[in-house]
C-alpha cells in the first residue's frame, strides 16, 4: 500500500467520523433551539390567553390560524391540570393532513370553571429547516470530503515526488556501472538528508567496489611477473644436461603446477576485466562460423574421446564483443568434451533466439552450485572451477541468459539471446 | 644479431638474456626507460623486447619515440596486462608482436624470430638448417631438396623446435605453443607426443637427421650439434 493512499484511508476515516459527529449535535442542537423557540411561542399564547381571561373573565374565540391549533376543554372541577409540553399527532385542517404539533397544556379558571387549554403548534416549520440543515450539512460533508480527498492526492503526490525520484534514482542505479549517482536538489529537509545519506552510502560502496576491482586486478597483474620469473628459470634449468631423474621430476612437476597458477590467475584477471566492462565493444558476429573454427582447433580433443557430433547450426549473427564470444564458446566448447564420457556424443543446436550445447554425462551436476567459482564437480588437477563461472559472466554481462539442465544422461548448457 | 631487453625486472631480464643471448643473438639490456631510449637513439637492433611498465615511463612511450626517429627496429611487447587496449595500443604504436606474461622462454624466442625474418626478410624467408629448407611464407618444408608433407602442428612444431635449436623445450611451452593454454595438461602431452612421432617418422622417411631427441620426463631437443 503506498505511504500517501494509507495517510488518506486514515485522514477520510477521522474526517468522515468527526463530520458525522458534528452532523448528528448539529441536529439535536438545532433540534432544541427550534423546540424552545416554539416553547417560548407557546408560552406567550398561555400568556395572552390567561391574561385574556382576566380581562375579561372568559374564553376567548377561538380561530384557526396556519399552523396553530387552540383548543378548550371543560375539566372536572378542582381537577389538579398539570402544565406540560408534549408532541403529538393532530389534523391540520388548513393543509388537510396529520402533522406533528408541538403542545402545550394547561389549565386555567373561569368563573368558578375548570378548562384545560391545548395550544399547539405546528413543528413542521421546524422539521423543514432541520432537514434542509441536515442535507446542507451532508453535502457540505461530502464536498469537503471530496475536495481533500483529491487535493491530498495531488498535494501529496506532489510534496513526495523528490522521494520517488530518488527511489527510482536508486533502482535504476547499478554498483558495476562506474556512473556517478545524482539527485535533484529539493528544499524539503527530509528528502535533502535522505538524498544526502544515500548519495554517502552509495559513493562508499563505489569506492569499495572499485578499491576491491582494482586489488583484484592489481593482484593479479603482479603475480604475472613472478610467475614469468619462475616460468623462464624453469625453461632455462632444464637446459643443463647433468640433471639427475628426481630433478627432472621435480622440475616437471613445478611446470606443471605453474602452470595450473597461471591459468588460475589468468581466468581471476579475466573475470575482473568482464566485471570492470572492459570489453566493451561488440561488433556483429557470426556464431556459427566461431563454433566452426573452434571444433577445428578441438578436433583433436574430440577425435581422442571418439566424441560423435551432431550439429544443427543456423546462420546467426550475434552483436556482442569478439573476444568473449570466443571465450564464451571456448569455455562451453571444452567442458562439453572435457566431462563427455569416451564414445559420448555433443550436440549443438544454434538458432537466432538460443544456442543449446548438450553432452552425454553420467550424473546431473549440482544445479545451484554449477555457475559457482571453484565449484567442481569432482576433484581435478585439470580444472580450475572458473570456466563455467566466467562463461555465466560473459552472458551475464551481455544481457543473455546461461542455464544448466540434465536430462536423458545429457548435460544441457543453454544460452537464451 | 642485436637484440635490445628493456625489461626492469632483473631476474626476468637475466632468464631472457641467458636464454636469447646463448647462440643467435647479442643481448644487450635496458632497466628502465631512460636507459631504454638513449640505447635506441644510439644503436639499431634486430629486435627489441620491451617491457610496457617500466617505472620511469611508459614502454609505448618507447615506440613513439622510435618511430619519431624513424627507426625500423622490430618491437616485441611483453606486458603483464593481458588486456585488449594494451595490445592494440602497442600494436598501432608500431610494435611487431605482443606477449603477455608469464610466457615461456622458446615461445618468445620464436616469436623474436619471427620478427625479425618478417623485418628482415619480407617475410619471404627461407631457414636452411643443414638439409632441412623451410620455407616460412609458403610454408613448406623440403628435406634434401624434397618437399614433404606435412600437417599444420607439425609444420608448427617443426618451426618451433628450428627457432629453439639445441635447447631442451618442456611439454608444457610445445603445448601452449600449439593449443594456447586453454588445453587439459594430460590430454596435451599425448597429443604433443603423437605430434613429435609423426614429424619424426616423416623426416627420417626423407632421409633427414634424427636431430629430435627426447628428453626423459622433461620434454624434447632439436639437437644440431
Amino acid at each position: 500500500m503506498k505511504l500517501f493512499v494509507k495517510y488518506n484511508r486514515i485522514n477520510l476515516a477521522a474526517t468522515i467520523i468527526i463530520f458525522l459527529l458534528a452532523a448528528v449535535a448539529f441536529y439535536f442542537s438545532l433540534q432544541y433551539v427550534l423546540i424552545a423557540q416554539l416553547d417560548d411561542n407557546l408560552e406567550t399564547e398561555q400568556a395572552e390567553i390567561e391574561k385574556y381571561v382576566a380581562e375579561h373573565q372568559k374564553l376567548p374565540e377561538v380561530f384557526t390560524i396556519k399552523d396553530q391549533q387552540i383548543v378548550f376543554s371543560l375539566a372536572p372541577n378542582n381537577s389538579n391540570i398539570k402544565r406540560r409540553f408534549t408532541n403529538v399527532l393532530l389534523y391540520d385542517n388548513v393543509d388537510n393532513n396529520v402533522d406533528v404539533f408541538r403542545q402545550l397544556s394547561f389549565g386555567i379558571q373561569v368563573q368558578n370553571k375548570f378548562y384545560e387549554v391545548k395550544v399547539s403548534k405546528s413543528l413542521e416549520g421546524t422539521e423543514d429547516v432541520i432537514k434542509s440543515v441536515a442535507i446542507i450539512t451532508f453535502v457540505t460533508i461530502l464536498l469537503i470530503l471530496l475536495v481533500s480527498f483529491f487535493i491530498n492526492r495531488v498535494v501529496l503526490q506532489k510534496l513526495w515526488k523528490p522521494f520517488y525520484t530518488t527511489l527510482g534514482t536508486i533502482n535504476n542505479f547499478e554498483l558495476s556501472k562506474q556512473k556517478q549517482i545524482t539527485f535533484q536538489p529539493n528544499n524539503i529537509e527530509e528528502f535533502s538528508t535522505l538524498n544526502k545519506i544515500v548519495e554517502k552510502v552509495i559513493n562508499k560502496a563505489q569506492q569499495d567496489f572499485i578499491s576491491l576491482k582494482q586489488f583484484t586486478e592489481n593482484a593479479s597483474h603482479e603475480l604475472q611477473t613472478p610467475l614469468a620469473i619462475i616460468r623462464t628459470k624453469l625453461d632455462i634449468l632444464i637446459q643443463n644436461e647433468n640433471l639427475s631423474q628426481q630433478q627432472t621430476e621435480a622440475i616437471h612437476a613445478a611446470n606443471n603446477a605453474l602452470q595450473r597458477l597461471a591459468n588460475l590467475n589468468k581466468s581471476l584477471l579475466l573475470l575482473t576485466k568482464i566485471e570492470n566492462n572492459q570489453y566493451e565493444q561488440k561488433t556483429n558476429i557470426n556464431f556459427k562460423s566461431i563454433i566452426q573454427n573452434k571444433l577445428i582447433q578441438l578436433n583433436e580433443l574430440i577425435q581422442n574421446k571418439n566424441i560423435q557430433l551432431g550439429l544443427n547450426l543456423e546462420e546467426v549473427s550475434i552483436n556482442m564483443n569478439n573476444d568473449l564470444a570466443e571465450i564464451l564458446l571456448n569455455n562451453l566448447l571444452i567442458n562439453a568434451i572435457k566431462y563427455n564420457v569416451q564414445g559420448g556424443k555433443i550436440i549443438i543446436n544454434l538458432t537466432s533466439t538460443q544456442l543449446q550445447i548438450a553432452n552425454t554425462a553420467q550424473t546431473s551436476l549440482d544445479t545451484t552450485k554449477v555457475f559457482t567459482r571453484f565449484y567442481k564437480a569432482e576433484q581435478s588437477a585439470h580444472s580450475n572451477g572458473l570456466g563455467l563461472s566466467i562463461a555465466k559472466q560473459i552472458c551475464d554481462t551481455a544481457g543473455y541468459t546461461l542455464s544448466y539442465s540434465f536430462n536423458n544422461n545429457y548435460h544441457y548448457f543453454i544460452v537464451s539471446f | 644479431m642485436k637484440v635490445l631487453i628493456i625489461e626492469d625486472e632483473l631476474e626476468l631480464l637475466n632468464s631472457i638474456c641467458s636464454y636469447l643471448g646463448n647462440d643467435n643473438f647479442i643481448c644487450e639490456t635496458a632497466t628502465n626507460f631512460h636507459s631504454a631510449i638513449e640505447k635506441i637513439s644510439l644503436y639499431e637492433y634486430a629486435c627489441i623486447v620491451l617491457d610496457i611498465t617500466l617505472p620511469d615511463g611508459s614502454g609505448l612511450e618507447i615506440l613513439k619515440e622510435l618511430k619519431k626517429k624513424h627507426k625500423a627496429d622490430g618491437v616485441l611487447i611483453i606486458s603483464a596486462k593481458n588486456s585488449l587496449d594494451d595490445k592494440l595500443q602497442g600494436l598501432k604504436a608500431g610494435a611487431d608482436d605482443y606477449l603477455t606474461k608469464p610466457f615461456h622462454l622458446p615461445e618468445l624466442s620464436a616469436r623474436v624470430e619471427a620478427i625479425i625474418r618478417r623485418k628482415y626478410f619480407n617475410g619471404n624467408d627461407v631457414i636452411t638448417l643443414n638439409e632441412i629448407v623451410v620455407n616460412t611464407s609458403q610454408k613448406t618444408v623440403e628435406i634434401n631438396n624434397t618437399l614433404i608433407d606435412l600437417t599444420k602442428k607439425e609444420y608448427e612444431l617443426l618451426l618451433y623446435f628450428i627457432s629453439n635449436k639445441n635447447k631442451v623445450i618442456s611439454k608444457n611451452a610445445i603445448a601452449e605453443h600449439l593449443w594456447g593454454d586453454d588445453m587439459d595438461l594430460a590430454d596435451s602431452y599425448d597429443f604433443i607426443y603423437t605430434h613429435i612421432k609423426n614429424l619424426r617418422k616423416k623426416l627420417l622417411n626423407a632421409n633427414c637427421t634424427d636431430y629430435l631427441k627426447s628428453i626423459y620426463g622433461m620434454g624434447y631437443k632439436f639437437s644440431i650439434h
